[in-house]
């Protein structure tokens, strides 16, 4: 007998179909796996399951009851509870408040029953063989990681039966994603159901029973773990052949060098690291997250301070902000992370975020000229084929494919040649991602030197000309030609150091 | 036409809002659009217009401005001080208290920018410490009269038209070209919108910022002076309404109090639309206590109905990360 | 050597088996994170140092009395205004509050003990709907708060002006007494005092105590844990009206009239006590005692100026240049605390 059952499930957001018939069901007792490419409409699902969302049509039976919750709250009341991927944590609470939140043990009085709360919190944590956190702790003061992990804690002291976890393992280093893997075996050995979205096959396989796979807003298979094999996942999650995906690669890169790096450290995370950046070169940056590559590219964009020596076309230079990092030919420019909180003004126009970091280039007499501006607009979005109904719409309304071709014409205007792109392709839809991969090679053949991080390792593979792999806030290795794999990443990322 | 007059509803409906205000003014008072009668509320309105040119760039940038009151008293008695009731010194004075301003305003500006004080918190604090000092200094005992000259300025008239109204206006163009026209405009929408971004965007955020306090310090002074000149003297507490009417002026014109929206134009329709209210008292016999009732729903009103636009806008985008 | 990835994931597992040890206690974070309400409690024993050696009779029951009695006002004000702070928020609304309190009090307050008990109610229930009223306007509407609470300020300022004009009108001298009346040789505002710390003590161990300071912490995260946002802003101004009434209430006892303009003095100050007390503008951080320090300082002030025999002007320069020196001194240690955070 199913726990829960989804028929024909969909959502719109105004013009834009969000999940569109989609179907699922899955027992008490399984770890049920969703996969599917970013945008796919997996996160839809589960904010709609979880309460935090009201679907359009369709039906979703909970126990063959109707189930339409309200409100996340709703939602616990029929037993199911999310772990997000978006932390609902309160950075000044400490972690048992977080845990307990709005379900405190209270006293006579109304009050939150302290002794009673650390007491839950022990067992909980004992219960489920928790890594170590101490329940009194702030939570700013964790990291990403142990905030992840409080964030399950909380799920868990919701006594779900059905617990939904997005990419929970994205965040954690390899010993507490082991640790969460068993977890998710324990509670379904327990008679919950498990629903568990990750990107990574590895996982997948190792806990399993069941999968659906998400494309374009749409279920478009359900299996059996053991019944499918990953080929035939990969092709029914992206539609077609994966190889098409990545541009041929053709080595450009000469022997000048357009960003040479020495001794350079920020803060704890990046503790010096040296590298040289070839003109032409597409030079890719991996490593499990959270070793030093965010700093890296902040630091040599100037967001945060560093020490150590940087030279840009043999030039050294200062950067000590943004600002000095973005001088025209021989400056270097940022592709960042956060594409909403870093990289654009949602309320503002196409047009005036393309032209935000080069206002001098259509300043005549300390006015500025609308025609040269719309020139400017004109060169970018049709060389990005940047799909938007007019310059006028706001950022904040387009795709996120979108919205990362505004940011790279945003950068690519300011004519710097040193491209540092974080993450590029995260949140991006297929379509575009093979785009984006294509503009680098086409720059890198230009003569622009573009430094690449990406978290998803494939995509080093098999765009980067080279690759350095941090570890420790150091660089472990440099990997080149045949020596760039998967498997070689990893080892120098998590295991001895290599000579480069 | 109707793209333009879609991107700046807001202050389209603050001048229409105007206009509607004006006739009913008429309405009840029939002499309310007599030549004479528009001639002084302009110059009244010019006051609070200059004043909120100030707290117009401090908000779109984000921030806001508390202490006008003061730099807008100091200036006045200072002023008032220096000159003795001579016009000749003024050709000193005026400058080095302007440039006085500016100089408070620097301070709010590197407070805010380089130590990270809160606006609220910094510029409360100049308003007070400046209140305490003037205080200090005249021991509250009165100043001496304003000179002829600025009494020309602000009483005075040029062709027919108050001076003021014509300082106005010449202030209103200079805001427009540097808010439309200039590199400084769109680095402080940027700011106002979000400082991360425009920081990553190269945007010299700092320098952006001070600058805004600085504009309005150097308004409130100028305001001071002026008024001083209208009213023939300056006496203390003399500041006082105009951070409520600056503040208000700026929000009826539709700008954001979160900032990066928001235009001078705007602005200047709210001054206009708070001094007509202000005409309406005699002509529906309503005492000053039904004004400030007035204020407050005008307030929330106009807010409103720009906050109504913004939250379905921004529901959409918000919706969009599904 | 090829290895699968869980091959490699495993072997990563084997070096440095460690048992995995609790973190220690943060003990510099700890005390970082409460310097802007240790520099208030230092700002204190300073002031009253000063105080204390320039006039004799300061470190006695009397001073405490009288101190309290001045204080309290900007206390009860500062107490709505931290609950809101909190939150995230600010109230101006408070100073019209306060105002049309001590006009409603003035005009309807008798000898007789049940009418103004009753008025007393109204003007206390008053506040609070109004307040809700805000939270009601900021949560439908979903405006800010700066802007709703200005627009609120000025109505009641009207409102209350239309009532009493002018100062006047007459507070029945029993309710005067109430403010030295000695119950166990303490006034009544140092009760009050208790009450108060009592009062916060429990509110903030409660769920809806707990609510606020989360939705100010992280609204989002607030939210995605599934608490009421509109809820939590109608208790909040609700309760910043119920004691900016209370203010009043007490206010009159000290000036023995109502006054339609009185209530403005109180709006920026008790921000600035909450700020110098160590309570954060952004939200989710604070602590009463610190709001309440905080006020007691800004009424110390007077009285040390008036012992140093220089111009009573000088308070207000004295209260902006320690505002500044709070914010300050938080903002070092934020930025201390920030850089020792992974």
């Amino acid at each position: 007998m199913d726990l829960v059952t989804v028929n024909g499930l969909s959502k719109r957001y105004g013009g834009i179909v969000a999940l569109s018939e989609a179907t699922f069901s899955a027992r008490a007792g399984e770890v049920h796996a969703l996969l599917g490419e970013n945008g796919a409409g997996k996160s839809t699902f589960i904010q709609i399951l979880s309460g935090a969302v009201q679907h359009d049509g369709g039906s979703i039976l909970v126990d063959g009851q109707d189930y339409r919750p309200a409100n996340p709250d709703a939602a616990q009341a029929r037993g199911i509870a999310a772990v997000f991927q978006e932390l609902s944590l309160i950075p000044d609470l400490s972690v048992e408040q977080n845990i307990w939140f709005r379900h405190e043990p209270r006293t006579w009085l109304g009050t939150v029953n302290r002794t009673e709360m650390r007491r839950k919190t022990l067992a909980l944590l004992e219960k489920y063989n928790f890594p170590a956190l101490r329940p009194d702790q702030e939570l700013r003061r964790l990291t990403l990681a142990e905030r992840q992990i409080v964030e399950i804690a909380k799920g868990l002291a919701k006594d779900p039966r059905i617990l939904i976890l997005d990419e929970a393992t994205s965040a954690l280093p390899a010993r507490e994603a082991e640790w969460l893997l068993n977890l998710t075996r324990q509670l379904a050995a327990e008679g919950r159901l498990v629903i568990f979205i990750s990107h990574r096959m590895a996982e997948v396989r190792a806990i399993a029973d069941r999968l659906t796979i998400f494309r374009n807003g749409s279920t478009v298979a359900a299996h059996e773990a053991d019944a499918v094999s990953d080929n035939e996942i990969v092709t029914q999650m992206i539609g077609r052949h994966l190889d098409r995906l990545y541009p041929e690669r053709v080595s450009t890169a000469t022997d000048r060098i357009a960003l040479g790096v020495k001794g350079f450290s920020s803060g704890s995370r990046l503790s010096g690291v040296d590298f040289a950046l070839r003109e032409g070169e597409v030079l890719g940056v991996g490593g499990l997250q959270g070793h030093g590559q965010r700093e890296l590219f902040q630091a040599l964009f100037g967001a945060t301070k560093a020490s150590g020596s940087i030279e840009l076309w043999g030039k050294p230079v200062s950067i000590g902000n943004p600002r000095q990092a973005l001088t025209g030919k021989d400056g270097i420019a940022l592709v960042p992370e956060d594409r909403r909180g870093q990289g654009l003004l949602l309320t503002k126009s196409v047009r005036e975020n393309l032209t935000l970091s080069v206002i001098k280039r259509f300043t005549e007499n300390g006015l500025l000229s609308r025609q040269k501006e719309a020139a400017l607009v004109k060169e970018m979005v049709d060389f990005l084929r940047i799909k938007a109904g007019t310059s006028e719409q706001l950022a904040g309304t387009l795709s996120g494919g979108n919205q990362q071709k505004v940011i790279f014409g945003k950068m690519l205007l300011t004519q710097a040649r040193v491209l540092l792109l974080y993450d590029p392709t995260r949140g991006v839809d297929v379509g575009t991602k093979g785009e984006i991969f294509q503009l680098m090679r086409d720059l890198a053949a230009k003569g622009y030197a573009i430094l690449f991080h990406s978290s998803d390792m494939p995509e080093l593979v098999h765009v980067a000309d080279r690759v350095l792999v941090m570890r420790n806030g150091r660089i472990a290795a440099t990997l080149e030609g045949d020596h760039i794999s998967e498997e070689e990443i990893l080892r120098a990322a998590m295991l001895e150091t290599r000579a480069a | 036409m109707s793209a333009f007059l879609a991107r700046n509803r807001l202050i389209v409906l603050a001048y229409a809002g105007m206009v509607v205000l004006l006739l009913v003014t008429a309405l009840f008072s029939p002499g309310f659009l007599s030549v004479s009668n528009m001639r002084s509320t302009v110059v009244l309105a010019a006051f609070v217009g200059i004043v909120a040119l100030g707290q117009t760039f401090v908000i779109i940038g984000g921030g806001i401005d508390l202490s006008v009151p003061w730099v807008l008293n100091s200036a006045a008695i200072i002023m008032a001080l220096l000159c003795g009731g001579q016009d000749l010194p003024l050709v000193w004075v005026m400058p080095l208290l302007l440039a006085g301003g500016a100089f408070i305003g620097l301070i709010n500006g590197i407070g805010v920018a380089q130590f990270g004080v809160p606006p609220i918190i910094m510029t409360l604090a100049t308003n007070v410490i400046l209140q305490g000092l003037i205080l200090v200094l005249t021991g509250g005992s009165p100043t001496p009269s304003a000179p002829a000259l600025i009494q020309f300025l602000s009483v005075g008239r040029l062709g027919g038209f108050p001076v003021i109204a014509l300082i106005w206006l010449a202030l209103t163009l200079v805001a427009t070209l540097l808010l439309s026209k200039a590199a400084f405009g769109r680095h402080l929408y940027a700011l106002g919108t979000s400082a991360t971004v425009a920081e990553f965007s190269g945007v010299p955020t700092a320098r952006t910022t001070i600058l805004t306090y600085v504009i309005s310090g150097l308004a409130a002074a100028f305001a001071g002076m002026l008024l001083t000149g209208y009213s023939g003297q300056a006496y203390l507490g003399m500041g006082d309404a105009y951070l409520f009417t600056s503040i208000a002026a700026v929000a009826i014109g539709g700008a954001s109090i979160l900032g990066g929206s928001g235009h001078y134009l705007g602005t200047v329709a709210g001054a206009m639309v708070l001094t007509i209210l202000t005409g309406l008292l005699p002509a529906l016999n309503l005492s000053s206590g039904a004004l400030l009732i007035v204020y407050g729903a005008v307030i929330l009103l106009t807010v409103s109905i720009g906050s109504e636009t913004f939250a379905g806008l921004g529901g959409r985008l918000r919706r969009k990360e599904g | 050597m090829v290895m699968s990835v869980e091959q490699t994931v495993e072997m990563a597992q084997r070096p440095a088996e460690t048992k995995p040890t609790k973190p220690a206690i943060d003990w510099r974070g700890r005390l970082l994170d409460r310097a802007p309400f240790l520099v208030a409690c230092l700002m204190l024993a300073l002031i009253i140092g000063i105080y204390g050696s320039l006039q004799s009779g300061v470190f006695s029951l009397d001073e405490l009395n009288l101190d309290t009695a001045a204080a309290m006002t900007l206390m009860l004000a500062a107490t709505g205004q931290t609950i809101v702070l909190l939150r995230g928020g600010i109230d101006l609304s408070i100073g019209g509050m306060i105002s049309l309190g001590t006009v409603i009090a003035a005009t309807r307050f008798t000898d007789d003990a049940s009418t103004t008990a009753l008025w007393a109610l109204i003007i206390l229930a008053l506040g609070f709907l109004i307040g809700a009223l805000n939270g009601l306007l900021i949560s439908l509407l979903k405006l800010q708060p700066f802007l709703v609470t200005l627009a609120t300020w000025s109505i009641l300022n009207g409102v209350a002006m239309i009532i009493l004009p002018t100062d006047g009108g007459s507070i029945p001298s029993w309710w005067v007494g109430f403010a030295s009346a000695q119950p166990l040789g303490l006034t009544s505002p140092v009760w009050m005092l208790l009450v108060l710390l009592l009062f916060w003590w429990w509110f903030r161990a409660t769920r809806v105590g707990i609510a606020i300071q989360a939705t100010g912490s992280n609204e989002k995260s607030a939210f995605l844990s599934g608490v009421s946002i509109a809820r939590v802003n109608l208790v909040t101004y609700g309760l910043s009206g119920l004691f900016a009434a209370g203010a009043a209430l007490f206010l009159v006892t000290q000036t023995g009239a109502g006054s339609p303009t009185i209530g403005k003095d109180y709006i920026l100050p008790s921000v600035a006590a909450a700020v110098i007390g160590g309570v954060s503008l952004f939200g989710g951080r604070g602590h009463l005692a610190g709001t309440l320090i905080g006020a007691f300082v800004l009424t110390l002030i007077g009285n040390l100026v008036f012992v140093l025999h220089v111009s009573s002007y000088w308070q207000p320069v004295a209260s902006g240049v320690i505002l500044l020196l709070s914010v300050l001194a938080s903002s070092v240690a934020e930025k201390a605390a920030r850089n020792r955070v992974q």
